[in-house]
């Protein structure tokens, strides 16, 4: 493997990196803004997936198909969502209980594990085929860059609108919320409804770019969203402040992913070490902000209380 | 940060540079494997002896795992397109899908697949997938493996299917088999499963129910055979399975094709095409070669089950084969000797 095999690798990569950096939008909204840890995205990125696929098959055009799989990935949310404010389930938990049902959920959908979507019989938005050799405005990147971009100004719009801020004052201070008259538990739901909508949205772009759909293809989805959050926030933190610019990190966090993990892979270290080493890249990241606070950061001045 | 990253790449590279020794060679083989288990270890060994055979060093082998992460397969053949590989052996379903959509050129050819029409989604499936996919099927004669447990359990009644739901080669298995059981009177019911968790479980279940289990070649049970015979033998349950790594590890007896003879059998079209120049979207899939019905000494034994002379007992036929081939039959045993240990 050569360093030119890197390279011409690079466009899976990003593309892959942008697939992904959009589901951890997904994951931004629940994890950061609203401050809910949302462990259905295992699951809606593979619903999402599968109905965008099974639609597809089924003779219905590629835009209806994909609306679909954002409104399956929506019901999802609202599920979890009803789990946590209706019935008073912890959020993690209803999380997981809406995963587990997915898996079932998503079987039915397909009628087995897997289905395929062969890009040569259909005209699929993304595919690994249109990397390369294509004009750039039916390429892969270009497509997927797009829709982000999109996607990125809508989000900006709405949480500017009042009823996005009621949803960033839920996650940020309940009680406060509460007080001040703004209906929290809605909120929660609206948030997990737009979180799990763009995660599906996600799940139905990579059926597409890789060629199938799979019960398993979730399976650890929530890891990469939060690496792609958290590597974003690591890397340009400082630099993007701004709302739009954060969810920005965010895609590039999920494309910085994706090349060390091409580059691990292409460069052959041990297959075993896979796993161990995604979750290092994750704990690097992590742990590194964490230091930074706790060994550089100028400690705060004594005898604060004088002026007090 | 930017630091941090560029090292964490520098020292990927290093390590890099120290794996890939040897850049001038003939052809490169990328390998895609969907996950570590024995049957498919075994496609992968034997794809690799035959070519060795003829091409010797001649031929580098660019083997990648996916660990049972499917979207892992896209990132894993992304690199395979970008190092331009003369081959692509796609060893299981999303492998091949995976690299079915990634490149339009490069001959690929796909092991351990059971449908080659339902995995590339071609209607009317004739057998030959007219562009740049071939290669070999894992499909057991079903109809002889549901024959099979008539001739050796004659008073079953009730037979358990159990199977991991999310495996569609399982469920297809599963369903042919409980037809070819239907028209011998005999009663199915589908026990599956949806992960490892739920194996004992599901096992225990299945047990209630049936006289004899039939588990298909299910990658999920391949892993956890320890678990399915820790239930079915103290319940007294005989097991009848699909493939040779899970009955030597719970079953009695099965209807065996052998994924190194299958890998082999890969290996040899992929030497055809690049060596022979033959076209591949003109060469029809191959199923394996020979099918061995083979029973599973320890586990007969204990149900007292009276084996037939034509099945040969699990282990035996290496062992010979050891003898006469030497090296070839290591990479059999190799992988079968490395059964996953189930907890």
């Amino acid at each position: 493997m050569s360093l030119t095999t890197l390279l011409a690798a690079m466009p899976g990569a990003i593309s892959q990196g942008v697939i992904w950096g959009i589901m951890a939008i997904g994951v931004y909204i629940t994890y950061k803004v609203l401050d809910f840890s949302d462990l259905t995205v295992d699951g809606s990125i593979c619903t999402g997936a599968a109905v965008c696929v099974v639609l597809m098959i089924n003779g219905v055009s590629l835009p209806i198909a994909m609306v679909a799989a954002v409104a399956a990935g929506m019901l999802t949310g609202l599920v979890t969502g009803l789990f946590h404010t209706f019935m008073g389930i912890p959020a993690i938990l209803a999380g997981i209980l809406t995963q587990l049902s997915l898996y079932s959920v998503n079987l039915k959908i397909m009628g087995k594990a897997n289905q395929a979507i062969n890009a040569r019989n259909y005209d699929l938005l993304v595919s690994m085929q249109k990397l390369r050799n294509v004009p750039f405005y039916e390429n892969t990147i270009f497509i997927v860059l797009l829709f982000s971009a999109v996607m990125i100004a809508v989000l900006y719009w709405f949480f500017g609108t009042e009823a996005g801020c009621s949803l960033r004052a839920t996650g940020s201070n309940l009680n406060m919320s509460r007080a001040q008259g703004i209906n929290t538990n809605f909120n929660k739901v609206l948030g997990l409804m737009i979180s799990n909508g763009i995660v599906a949205l996600a799940g139905a772009l990579l059926a597409q770019y890789q060629g199938f759909a799979e019960v398993q293809m979730g399976r650890g989805a929530i890891v990469i969203g939060l690496a792609a959050v958290i590597i974003g926030e690591a890397l340009f933190g400082k630099i993007f402040r701004n709302f739009a610019l954060r969810m920005v990190s965010v895609i590039l966090g999920g494309i910085v992913y994706y090349i060390v993990y091409q580059t691990v892979i292409l460069f052959g270290l041990d297959p075993d070490l896979l796993k161990m080493l995604s979750a290092l890249v994750v704990a690097t990241f992590l742990a590194v902000p964490h230091w930074k606070n706790k060994w550089f950061a100028k400690p705060a001045k004594k005898g604060g209380t004088d002026h007090a | 940060m930017k630091k941090v990253l560029a090292l964490v790449l520098v020292a990927m590279m290093m390590l890099g540079s120290v794996c890939a020794v040897a850049e001038d060679t003939t052809y490169t083989i990328g390998i895609c494997q969907l996950v570590q288990h024995v049957a498919l270890d075994a496609a992968t060994q034997g794809f690799r002896d035959a070519i060795t055979e003829v091409l010797g060093d001649k031929v580098v082998f660019d083997e990648k795992n996916a660990f049972g992460d499917s979207p892992t397969c896209a990132t894993i053949v992304n690199g395979f397109v970008s190092a331009n590989v003369d081959l692509i052996l796609a060893n299981a379903t999303p492998a091949l899908q995976a690299a079915a959509s990634a490149s339009y050129d490069i001959p690929i050819l796909g092991t351990s697949v059971t449908e080659y029409g339902v995995a590339l989604e071609i209607p009317d499936f004739t057998g030959v997938v007219g562009y740049n996919v071939s290669g070999t099927s894992d499909l057991a004669p079903l109809d002889q493996q549901a024959a099979m447990i008539v001739e050796l359990f004659p008073e079953a009644k009730n037979v358990g299917l159990l199977f991991c739901s999310s495996e569609p080669n399982s469920a297809y298995q599963v369903k042919v088999v409980a037809e070819e059981l239907a028209k011998v009177g005999i009663t199915t019911k589908d026990f599956p499963f949806s992960d490892l968790n739920d194996v004992a479980a599901v096992t225990t279940a299945a047990c209630e129910f049936s006289d004899v289990i039939y588990v298909p070649t299910d990658n999920t049970v391949a892993s956890a055979t320890g678990i399915v015979d820790g239930v079915c033998r103290p319940a007294g349950v005989p097991i009848i399975a699909g493939e040779e790594g899970i009955c030597s590890g719970c079953g009695v007896a099965t209807l065996s094709i052998s994924y190194y003879d299958l890998g082999y059998a890969t290996g040899l079209m992929a030497l055809r095409i690049l060596v022979d120049g033959e076209d591949i979207t003109k060469m029809p899939i191959e199923y394996a070669p020979n099918f061995t019905k083979k029973y599973n000494e320890e586990i007969s034994a204990e149900f007292g089950v009276t084996i037939p002379e034509d099945y040969i007992a699990i282990g035996a036929e290496e062992e010979a084969e050891a003898a006469e081939e030497g090296e070839t039959a290591e990479g059999t045993e190799a992988a079968e000797e490395s059964e996953p240990a189930a907890e």
